[in-house]
């Protein structure tokens, strides 16, 4: 593992000093493999960051991600105005442990700054209600941007990925070009962590099919289908608070402030990062590793081999905003 | 109006209902407060599972063994962990409801004729590529159409269909089991046989304690092999194989169905064993039948089973000593019929799910005088 400036990797970038090992394309699109662009953004469990905040930390941690000077000049290497961008956020926990209504506005912003009209921006999860609890307000119209839940509308037909065979929800097969993981860093008591590529278990009809062998390969397979793998752009993890212990469920023992926003264009690169970070604290605590405690993260390695992204920590570069 | 196919079937078998017995569903939309979709599901504790530490539970329904922690599901998607407490999210929530004749289920050795009022919830506890009701069996009672339908209701629509019989079936009634044993219950005090159509796939504690309200049981036995079981089915043969040993020990009617899938379970090698194994362990008197394969769900690329096989497996069977062995989803075959081991003439002659001339008397044969193992009466 490395650590970097945003400046450095722009250096970087910019003399192509990484092509061949971290820079380059992954599914047809520009991706920086094994990089994670890492924002400081502090707040006491249960409280708001105020906006200015948010508004920095994403900001900072989009940039990083990808080398850029700002935010916006981040968001529009990504995202054309021509896309409908689909924000999948993982409310499973409600409010305290779900994605920050505040962060995932600030992204919406960003991206909106980059020239996409805010009604062809996104935010959703499985239903208005897990919506609801997590703060969120939906949106079905108006000018700030769409909120609203899947609400069973999946494909009528099941398609087949790896190992699974699921209805996808329309949101990725049909309505959006353009997906952004927005997860939080989290312990899950099977996978071993829940954080940007889990979150996709969201889309698919039948996810609780897929649970078993620390949901591996289903993980990857989910990732890997067409659906997620050609229109992902962009894996988005709010770790201001985070749980290493007692996931996915929200515990109140397991929850420890990382006061860290992540931005990757690498979906395994990001889930790496926070794997990491919830074994040292796991380590601090005295608590067994999660492969000692019978939850062996197995996706990662698996999701590398299908070429989504970079799960070698040596490969890992860490970059400030 | 545009609908998916999920909820055209839903609507369909519905529908059939409203034409066939109009007064059911009003009745039953007025006295439960019609439909439940979408919103906070009813959820009822589970009775078979026990709570682990931190929250977490271990299911004790199937043999999958689910260990589920807060918030999640189980693979049935139907059993949901609150706080260190499992429910089951579908007890009294039937997604499908129909009157079938009781030949559809199939059970060909009770009542022959007579209707079975048919139900089945969301889910299942396994997930078998071949699914013929994957709408309803791979998806979660969230993601359906479902009338809440309390086992007095139940009971009382099916008498008023002129039901003789439940059948718990469509989807995986092990699934809902908390839900078919409170309609058996109610079923038996009510003077009407409850039945169940299953995959088999329960751990034997909540099967014992299930079967002696039943009054007939059919499983699915999916495969001979193991093999087939983890890649087809994503459950286990064994069980299974327990399963039916039990039921045969508590002297609940069995009829066994065998799904033939061209290339994947139709060899005669593991015909001949599993005809073998009937034979030993459950006795030549419990009925087969072979069905025939169409393409549906993630095995749309075989074709449907040919006739030679399945009436090679029907050999198989009498080969092996079999008395009663049937062929499903060809209508019109010889083999749909029941004949008497005694004498060889037709006691039962079938057309698909029709009856069109019965023969026995008092459950004998009328011309040898041989006894027919059956439920008649």
């Amino acid at each position: 593992m490395r650590k970097l400036t945003r400046r450095e990797l722009a250096l970087m970038l910019g003399a192509g000093a990484l092509t061949g090992t971290a820079h380059g394309r992954l599914w047809g699109r520009s991706v920086q493999p094994g990089v994670v662009g890492l924002a400081e953004a502090r707040a006491v469990l249960g409280t708001p960051l105020g906006p200015e905040t948010a508004r920095l930390a994403m900001a900072g941690a989009l940039a990083a991600s990808v080398g850029a000077e700002s935010g916006a000049s981040a968001a529009a290497t990504l995202f054309s105005p021509k896309d409908v961008v689909g924000i999948k956020v993982n409310c499973l926990a409600g409010r305290v442990l779900s994605p920050r209504v505040e962060l995932v506005e600030a992204l919406v912003d960003l991206i909106a700054e980059a020239g996409v009209d805010r009604g062809r921006i996104i935010v959703f999860e499985r239903s208005n209600r897990e919506l609801q609890r997590a703060g969120f307000t939906i949106r079905e119209s108006g000018p700030s941007y769409l909120c609203v839940g899947i609400n069973n509308d999946y494909d009528r037909e099941p398609s087949t990925s790896g190992a699974i065979g699921s209805c996808f929800a329309r949101m990725v097969s049909t309505t959006c070009s353009a997906l952004v993981s927005f997860g939080v860093v989290k312990d899950h008591d099977l996978a071993g962590v829940s954080a940007g590529m889990k979150n996709w278990y969201g889309v698919i009809h039948n996810p609780n099919k897929y649970h078993q062998n620390g949901c591996d390969p289903y993980i990857t397979d989910v990732a890997r289908h067409p659906y997620i793998r050609n229109k992902l752009r962009l894996t988005i993890l709010d770790g201001v608070n985070a749980q290493c212990h007692g996931g996915p469920a929200f515990r109140q023992g397991g929850i420890f402030e990382l006061g860290m926003v992540a931005a990757s264009t690498d979906p395994v690169a990001a889930d790496l990062w926070a794997w990491r970070e919830i074994e040292s604290e796991r380590a601090k605590r005295g608590l067994p590793t999660l492969e000692a405690a019978g939850r062996p993260v197995r996706f990662l390695a698996t999701a590398a081999k299908q070429g989504l992204g970079v799960d070698n920590p040596e490969k890992l570069l860490l970059v400030s905003a | 109006m545009t609908i998916d196919r999920r909820k055209l079937i839903v609507l369909g078998t519905a529908g059939a209902a409203a034409a066939l017995h109009p007064p059911f569903l009003r009745a039953a939309a007025a006295q439960s407060g019609s439909s439940v979709s979408g919103g906070e599901l009813p959820a009822r504790e589970a009775s078979w599972y026990k709570k682990l530490d931190e929250g977490r539970v271990e299911c004790e329904l199937c043999p999958q063994g689910c260990k589920v922690a807060d918030m999640e599901r189980g693979m049935c998607g139907n059993r949901e962990n609150r706080g260190g407490t499992y429910y089951t999210l579908v007890h009294s929530l039937a997604c499908s409801i129909h009157t079938d004749p009781v030949e559809k289920k199939p059970l060909f050795h009770v009542l022959p004729g007579e209707k079975a009022f048919s139900f089945a919830t969301a889910g299942c506890n396994v997930e078998c590529k071949f699914c013929q009701n994957w709408e309803i069996s791979q998806f979660r009672p969230e993601q359906v159409q479902a009338y809440n339908l309390p086992p007095d209701k139940l009971v009382a629509a099916a008498l008023r269909n002129g039901a003789r019989l439940t059948a718990a079936t469509y989807g995986e009634p092990v699934v809902f089991w908390e839900y078919v044993r409170d309609v058996a219950i109610a079923a038996n005090a009510a003077g009407v046989k409850p039945t169940v159509v299953t995959n088999g796939f329960i751990q034997e504690k909540p099967l014992r304690e299930v079967l002696p309200l039943l009054s007939a049981i059919k499983v699915d036995l999916k495969s001979f092999r193991d093999e087939f079981y983890q890649q087809q089915v994503r459950g286990k043969l064994e069980p299974v194989l327990k399963s039916l040993q039990v039921i045969k020990e508590i002297g609940v009617w069995l009829e066994v169905v065998v799904l033939l899938v061209p290339t994947l379970n139709d060899s005669a090698a593991e015909v001949s064993d599993l005809c073998a194994w009937v034979r030993a362990k459950l006795g030549p008197d419990v009925p087969v039948h072979f069905t025939r394969f169409h393409p549906t769900y993630r095995l749309t690329d075989l074709p449907p089973t040919p006739v030679q096989s399945l009436e090679r497996a029907w050999k198989i069977g009498h080969d092996a000593g079999l008395n009663y062995v049937y062929l499903g989803n060809v209508p019109g075959h010889p083999g749909e019929n029941t004949t008497c081991p005694g004498c060889g003439g037709i006691l039962i002659r079938r057309v698909g799910f029709q009856v069109l001339s019965n023969r026995l008397v008092n459950g004998s044969c009328p011309d040898c005088h041989r006894s027919i193992p059956g439920v008649w009466s």
